[in-house]
């Protein structure tokens, strides 16, 4: 219920399960409690949910308090949709172990790259994923 | 940020659950809106089936329950037997998991359950081709997809399926109202308990791999672990009462250990079967519930509160609990249906984000929801397949587009267990910790946003929304009636207004985080947060005058600080320096002093500090010096009282000037004494003062006792002395006591000197009031 049409609002997202994906790249599953004028969160039986390939783990988190600035985008699940998906639940250890495998493997190509480009003369510079300014 | 309801009321919650009769009432639909209130007993099903024809006649209804689709799934994927190990294998468990009254399933309907699924869903979709639509596109139904969820739940670690603890007395349920599916005949009971187990298996697994809140508020199908064991104890209500009880813990607690046996018969029905459109006029109060919502379109101006007043704002789930029994409590069948068909629509409109119809008069001019394309029409999602699906689609769930409208609603209908409240308020109210945002909090952000939004031009802000907004509006013009002329307001304007009856905020709200944001492109927020206070420029004169004559006095009073101690240390110093500087030095001292004298002579010595540094200057003074800074000081002696107030330095004085008094010669005691009385009322307010009484008494006893030791001391000379004492006496005697203030001390010979100048009976009052006592001579 929008208290004005043509506007949007959070307000009608509340006490529902969202998934927000956070700055840092983290995802994050809860039913979201309480806003502010400044879109921060609070989020109620958060979830952090990693996905790595096609398993992902949850790793209960309790409650969170998301700076507004931090989000990059915010969406409501529907708890009565059916959750079909291909994505197959792994529990937590095993699913971190995924994720640094892929965090090394990534590192790993990243440094070859750098070498073979600083082979040939050329060196990008590594761009700091936190910071845009 | 805001409060938190405490997990008492999750735990009160058994112990409520137990009192209540119509449990089962909420416990609701678990199984689909489909085939039947799954009547406990035989009897009630089929009186509920004549109900049920009888109203469909009425209706015209060709009889048909559309919402059964994911019940058809259900089935469907009952006739799937190699798809599901368990639930196929539950299937020979339901057999004897009936009790309580259940005929003993026919053995042809068992084993021709797959058969009769697929003529029941001939049937059904035959009748209607919406369903149909919807059921062929539906194919990944929750059912299924449940049952997909079951093949993955095989892959995780399942929890050991536990037999289902089903309370011991349950009671029977009620004849449900309503929503008894139109086809129970259709169906036999194991099929509805098939389907609910089916249904329930998907998240199931999710909570088996511990998915905290899968399941946490209840809101998804409560889930059995399939084909485990198969005994069930009790009536097939228990174990939905059951499942219910435990959809309403809260999350922290691990879900209990279930039974395999499913639930037998569908928990009873309240609704109307899915197509029938109400057909009795809605009650008062629960048309409050679904029409408030509408008023969130920029036309009606309705006072909108979310929720809707009935709702109190944060109900524990006991409150909620008991609200929902006592509309049930009242006859089973219009609070039913109405609730039922309100719930869907109140439920609609809390997640589609737009009121749905109520009746047109609800909505002046045909309501405007401009969050869609087109206002819909005003039945439509009402009117439902039996009549003949409209030309549009149904109105957008946005998620469960595929779905029919019914079934969507059933769908939602039966994560609920509430009755009789409306259903997105159900969910939440039932979930322990909604509601934590209270709705004045809402409304204050939704305050600041609408703030944020004001705009002087709003063709200039928003031109497309304003384009659009009349676009909507000359459409309605064009369509509505000349009687339901509406009086016109901007989109801003009108959703404002409630908004502007709000005093706009003076600089912040109380407890907000942060300062009101009330920038935009073209003025960015401040950094620093000057704020800007405006004064008269003669205010601004007199102040600026006033610190500048304070830092003056200080700064003179520095000065002849740091001069004082050199003279203080002039004595050190003159021992110490050898004989030929000792004349240079002497000449400096002078001339220090003399430059301490001359700053003496400075009016204003307000200060704390002023007053200390004539303390410790006087005694430093030579002779000559020290009476004028005396006279001075009697001169100023009210002034200086006034503003001693605070300070009491003045006593500080007492000391240096008593010395001086002391040798001061008597004429120029007497012209000290004079001073004291100069100013007319000046006694008065010296006698007010400590000090200043101080100070006469000691000038009286001065005079006494030169007096007294030299009897030819010039004191008696003129009569200036004796007049003034005189003066002084009847002052004495004419203040009252209260106003005299008491000395820092009182000379001993004070008595003598008024005994010479007064009569007996004077003397004694003035004894009385100074209590000179006799002792003191």
């Amino acid at each position: 219920m929008n208290y004005v049409p043509g506007t949007a609002s959070l307000i009608d997202d509340i006490d529902k399960k969202h998934l927000v994906l956070l700055r840092d790249g983290r995802t994050l599953i809860g039913y979201l409690r309480s806003i502010d004028q400044f879109a921060n969160l609070v989020f109620h039986q958060t979830v952090e949910r990693i996905h790595v390939g096609k398993k992902f783990g949850d790793i209960p988190r309790g409650i969170f308090i998301v700076r507004g600035e931090n989000v990059v985008l915010l969406g409501e699940i529907d708890v009565d949709k059916p959750s079909d998906t291909v994505l197959q639940q792994v529990p937590i250890e095993e699913i971190l172990e995924e994720q640094r495998l892929q965090q090394q493997a990534k590192h790993e190509t990243e440094k070859v790259k750098m070498q073979v480009l600083k082979d040939r003369g050329l060196s990008i510079p590594k761009a700091d994923n936190l910071d845009e300014y | 940020m805001f409060r938190f309801q405490s997990l008492d009321d999750d735990c009160t919650l058994e112990e409520e659950d137990d009192g209540l009769i119509e449990e089962e009432e909420e416990i609701d639909q678990f199984n689909d809106d489909t085939f039947g209130a799954g009547a406990i007993e035989d009897d009630d099903w089929q009186e509920e089936h004549k109900r049920l024809a009888e109203l469909d006649e009425r209706d015209g209804l060709g009889g048909v329950v559309p919402g059964s689709g994911p019940g058809l799934g259900a089935l469907g994927g009952a006739g799937d037997a190699p798809l599901l190990g368990p639930p196929a294998s539950a299937l020979p468990s339901l057999n004897f998991t009936s009790s309580s009254g259940f005929p003993r399933p026919d053995a042809e309907e068992r084993g021709g359950g797959g058969d009769l699924a697929e003529s029941l869903a001939r049937f059904i979709l035959d009748a209607d081709p919406a369903i149909a639509g919807v059921g062929a596109a539906e194919r990944p139904n929750p059912a299924l997809s449940g049952l997909q969820g079951l093949d993955r739940s095989r892959v995780l670690p399942q929890s050991s399926p536990i037999p289902n603890q089903l309370h011991p007395q349950m009671p029977p349920a009620p004849p449900r109202p309503a929503f008894l599916l139109v086809l129970p005949s259709m169906l036999s009971f194991q099929q509805q308990q098939q389907q609910h187990l089916l249904r329930r298996t998907s998240p199931m697994g999710q909570m088996n791999s511990h998915n905290i809140w899968e399941n946490s508020m209840g809101f998804g199908p409560v889930s059995l672990t399939p084909g485990l064991s198969t005994h069930m104890e009790d009536s097939p209500l228990m174990s939905i009462i059951k499942e219910e009880r435990r959809e309403q813990r809260p999350v922290e607690r691990v879900p209990p250990p279930r039974s395999s046996s499913p639930v037998i018969g569908s928990p009873p029905v309240r609704a109307v079967p899915i197509g029938t459109p109400p057909k009795q006029p809605m009650s008062h109060s629960l048309n409050h519930q679904i029409h408030h919502p509408t008023a969130v379109h920029v036309r009606a101006p309705m006072p909108h509160r979310y929720p809707p007043p009935p709702f109190p704002e944060r109900l524990s789930p006991n409150t909620l609990l008991n609200i929902a029994n006592s509309p049930l409590c009242r006859g089973p069948f219009p609070p039913g249906v109405l609730s039922q068909i309100q719930r869907a629509q109140m439920l609609n409109s809390q997640v589609a984000g737009f009121p749905r119809g109520g009746p047109p008069p609800m909505m002046p001019g045909g309501g405007f929801r401009p969050f869609f394309g087109g206002p819909p029409p005003p039945h439509g999602h009402r009117m439902g397949p039996p009549h003949g699906p409209p030309n549009h689609a149904p109105p957008i769930r946005h998620n469960t587009t595929h779905l029919h409208p019914q079934h969507r609603r059933m769908l939602t209908q039966r994560m609920q267990s509430r009755g009789g409240l409306r259903p997105g308020l159900d969910r939440r109210s039932r979930d322990p910790y909604s509601n934590l945002m209270t709705q004045k909090e809402k409304e204050w952000v939704t305050k600041i946003q609408m703030m944020q939004l004001q705009s002087t031009d709003p063709y200039l802000d928003d031109y497309y929304y304003q384009n659009y907004y009349e676009k909507m509006e000359k459409r309605q013009r064009r369509s509505e009636t000349a009687a339901a002329a509406v009086k016109r307001n901007t989109p801003q304007n009108s959703s404002l207004l409630k908004w502007q009856k709000w005093s706009t905020p003076t600089g912040q709200f109380a407890g907000s985080l942060g300062k009101l944001t009330v920038s935009s492109v073209n003025n960015p927020r401040k950094m620093i947060d000057a704020v800007v206070t405006t004064r008269s420029d003669d205010e601004e004169k007199r102040e600026k005058q006033v610190w500048n004559k304070r830092r003056q006095i200080l700064y003179t009073v520095e000065k002849m600080y740091s001069l004082l101690l050199e003279v203080q240390d002039f004595e050190k110093r003159f021992v110490l320096t050898p004989e030929e500087e000792r004349e240079a030095l002497l000449e400096q001292h002078k001339t220090n002093t003399v430059q301490l004298c001359n700053s003496l002579r400075e009016k204003e010595w307000d200060d704390k500090k002023g007053k200390r540094l004539i303390s410790r200057l006087l005694p430093l003074l030579p002779a000559a010096q020290a009476p004028a800074v005396l006279m001075a000081i009697a001169r100023n002696l009210p002034a200086l009282a006034k503003k001693d107030k605070q300070d009491q330095v003045l006593c500080w004085l007492v000391e240096p000037v008593s010395s001086v008094v002391q040798s001061m010669s008597s004429s120029a005691l007497t012209d000290l004494l004079q001073e004291l009385q100069s100013n007319e009322g000046q006694l008065a307010s010296v006698l007010h003062n400590k000090f200043g009484v101080t100070l006469l008494y000691l000038i009286l006893s001065e005079g006494e006792r030169m007096q007294s030791s030299d009897p030819n001391c010039q004191l008696m000379d003129d009569n200036r002395w004796t007049e003034l004492v005189f003066s002084v006496t009847r002052e004495l005697l004419s203040v009252p006591s209260a106003s005299l203030s008491p000395p820092l001390f009182t000379p001993p010979n004070l008595l003598s000197l008024f005994s010479r100048y007064v009569d007996r009976q004077r003397l004694e009052l003035l004894q009385d009031k100074l209590q000179i006592t006799a002792l003191s001579r």
